[in-house]
């Protein structure tokens, strides 16, 4: 794999507060990488200054080949679009300003529109278009002269549950081609696709790696058994185990018990079992660890 | 009749009607096409025909909205 | 200039659906009506409201044509610079507040294009706004009172024109560098103290961007120290020209201001 963005010691300071404080991370060719955090935690910052609006207080953005600002496409949280122009006259635009031929232009945002899905309305004028349709010429815009990174800020958090699925399936399409970077607080969607995680909370990078990583290292793995009562949960806990109801939590460190131990040690119990199952933690369960760790 | 209508003085009146209406037609036009207006679309649909020059202006000023 | 003929004709767009090459010269069509018309009629206007005592004659001065093209430059002077400005001023500035420029500013563009394209589109409207004004001024006037040398009456036309690029430039400088109240601000009090002040004191200087709009009149009077015109008119160029390197480095300047 080879780095596309290498991003040094990024931070932003406005007056006082510094936004974005000793950002680094590598960007690899054609992987998604999620930024997340939550509200607040400088997540548009940071995109802002990749893109080259935002002039970084101290550190450094570089591109692997080449100019970055010709070579990215942008999706802002809330595009702003000139509502007398058409979908294609925008999109065709776009991809002149990003220096495609004038006749090839066309031909691209014609295509752009229909991958994204507004084939049959890419001669209204984007005055009408609803807030759905405004995402999809959104991402149009930013991919329509193939750029070699994507920037993508919230990109799915103002759709309703159909356009984010949507959205998001597109999204997986142009995996395979474009290296994504993409910031979230809704943690399923960047669960959904990753490669690489960003953890930003106030304006520091608290954590990254991939998705496996980080769930190991935050993860603590348990086994949980469901018992029928309270009473029977806490006579067959240990003193490592943890009871929670007549749930009990099994730690497991290093992989240690294994499956195989644990089921030994339960077919000597006397009492009726209801589940067994190990816990992986969800994104969100990691994400609130990650964030009180910080 | 037509010699009352004959001794308007067409040359002065003309131009002048001729360019009033053509405001208040195309900005009736603009405000039916257009998504939306600072205000509602009635009101600006009397300032325009009532109002008519100044109605027409005030309307492509302010009346347009554009975001 | 990259980007330049794609963001000239973006910029023709605007212009052209928002009717900008419609209302704008219809206006100073109007404007350019106004003066021959109710001079002419004054009498008759004065009658009809009723309060001319019997036998009054009111000593109305007797005009010469070029009396009321000044008149009409008068309107557009402060009505139609008032309208103009009103609609170029948040050309920029509008731009970025609303965030519709983000999706602009990000992509490999020169800000110079972007800030030309913008003047041009602006030169060409006011351009068929006061040919507009002209002809209609002209023409009333040479039908209720006589007409005029078509050659100074060109280059009164030009040099009107000339001054009229410098208030186009001080807008675009004004929205490039502030947020559309002040940039408003800024462009109207320099355009109209300028005005104000060249009326009270300006007869101690003789070369001002501001002075002209009346040496344009002077011209077809027949009465303009050439000198002072050619001064005047060199002086307001160099002012459009740096106001508008100024206006391109400041966009670019605050081109972190738009909204994301």
């Amino acid at each position: 794999m080879t780095t596309l963005l290498q991003v040094t010691g990024l931070t932003k300071q406005f007056a006082e507060h510094r936004v974005v404080d000793d950002v680094s991370f590598l960007l690899e060719e054609k992987t998604s990488t999620a930024l997340i955090g939550p509200n607040g935690a400088g997540k548009t910052t940071t995109l802002s200054m990749l893109t080259g609006l935002l002039k970084p207080t101290l550190g450094s953005v570089k591109m692997r080949a080449g100019d970055l600002r010709a070579n990215i496409g942008f999706l802002p949280q809330y595009p702003q679009f000139h509502p007398w122009l058409s979908a294609v006259e925008f999109t065709e635009m776009a991809a002149r300003l990003n220096g495609v031929a004038a006749k090839q232009a066309k031909m691209e945002a014609q295509k752009t529109l229909e991958f994204v899905g507004l084939g049959n309305a890419e001669h209204k004028k984007i005055a009408t278009f609803s807030g759905g349709m405004k995402q999809r010429l959104g991402i149009a815009q930013a991919i329509v002269h193939k750029p070699k990174l994507l920037l993508l800020d919230e990109p799915v958090s103002a759709l309703d549950p159909v356009g984010r699925r949507e959205v998001l399936d597109l999204l997986k399409g142009l995996q395979q081609e474009t290296t994504i970077l993409y910031s979230t607080h809704i943690l399923n969607d960047a669960e959904e696709m990753t490669d690489q995680l960003l953890f930003l909370q106030n304006g520091r990078l608290v954590e990254q790696g991939t998705l496996r990583e980080v769930r190991q290292r935050f993860d603590e793995q348990n086994y949980v058994i469901e018992f029928d009562t309270e009473e029977e949960a806490k006579l067959f806990a240990s003193s490592s185990d943890r009871v929670k109801g007549c749930y009990v939590f099994v730690a497991l460190i290093n992989e240690e018990p294994t499956m195989k131990e644990l089921l030994q040690r339960l077919s000597e119990c006397p009492y009726t079992i209801r589940k067994v199952e190990r816990q992986t933690a969800s994104l969100e369960e990691i994400f609130m660890k990650v964030a009180k760790k910080a | 009749m037509m010699e009352e209508l004959a001794k308007v003085p067409w040359a002065v009146i003309a131009p002048l009607i001729v360019v009033q209406l053509i405001l208040m037609i195309v900005a009736l036009v603009d405000l039916r096409k257009i998504h939306a207006t600072n205000g509602p679309k009635i009101l600006w649909v009397f300032i325009i025909i009532f109002a008519n020059l100044i109605g027409s202006i005030a309307y492509f000023i302010v009346g347009r909205r554009q975001s | 200039m990259r980007g330049f003929s794609v963001l000239l004709q973006k910029e023709f767009r605007e212009a052209w659906r928002g009717w900008k090459f419609l209302w704008i010269p219809l206006v100073f069509a109007l404007l350019g009506m106004n003066d021959p018309l109710t001079n002419y009629y004054m009498m008759d206007i004065l009658k009809a409201v009723g309060n001319v005592p019997e036998g009054f004659e009111m000593l109305i001065p007797e005009l010469m044509p070029v009396d009321l093209l000044q008149a009409s430059i008068g309107q557009f002077q402060t009505i139609g610079l008032l309208i103009m400005m009103a609609t170029f001023v948040g050309s920029i500035s509008k731009e970025r507040a609303s965030g519709m420029a983000t999706l602009f500013y990000i992509r490999p563009i020169s800000f110079s294009a972007y800030f030309l394209s913008k003047f041009i589109v602006m030169s060409t409207v006011s351009f068929i706004s006061i040919l507009a004004g002209f002809t209609a001024s002209v023409y009333y006037t040479s039908i209720l009172y006589g007409t005029l040398d078509i050659g100074s009456l060109l280059a009164s036309f030009f040099t009107y024109y000339i001054w009229l690029l410098f208030v186009i430039a001080v807008a675009l400088m004004m929205s490039a560098s502030f947020k559309t109240v002040i940039a408003t601000t800024c462009a109207f009090t320099l355009i109209f103290l300028g005005q104000i002040v060249d009326m009270i004191v300006g007869i101690f200087w003789t070369v001002s961007p501001w002075k002209l709009a009346s040496y344009g009149t002077l011209l077809i009077r027949g009465t303009m120290d050439m000198s002072d015109y050619w001064w005047s008119l060199s002086t307001t160029a160099i002012c459009t020209i740096i106001c508008i390197s100024i206006g391109i480095v400041m966009m670019k300047r605050n081109a972190s201001m738009v909204k994301i």
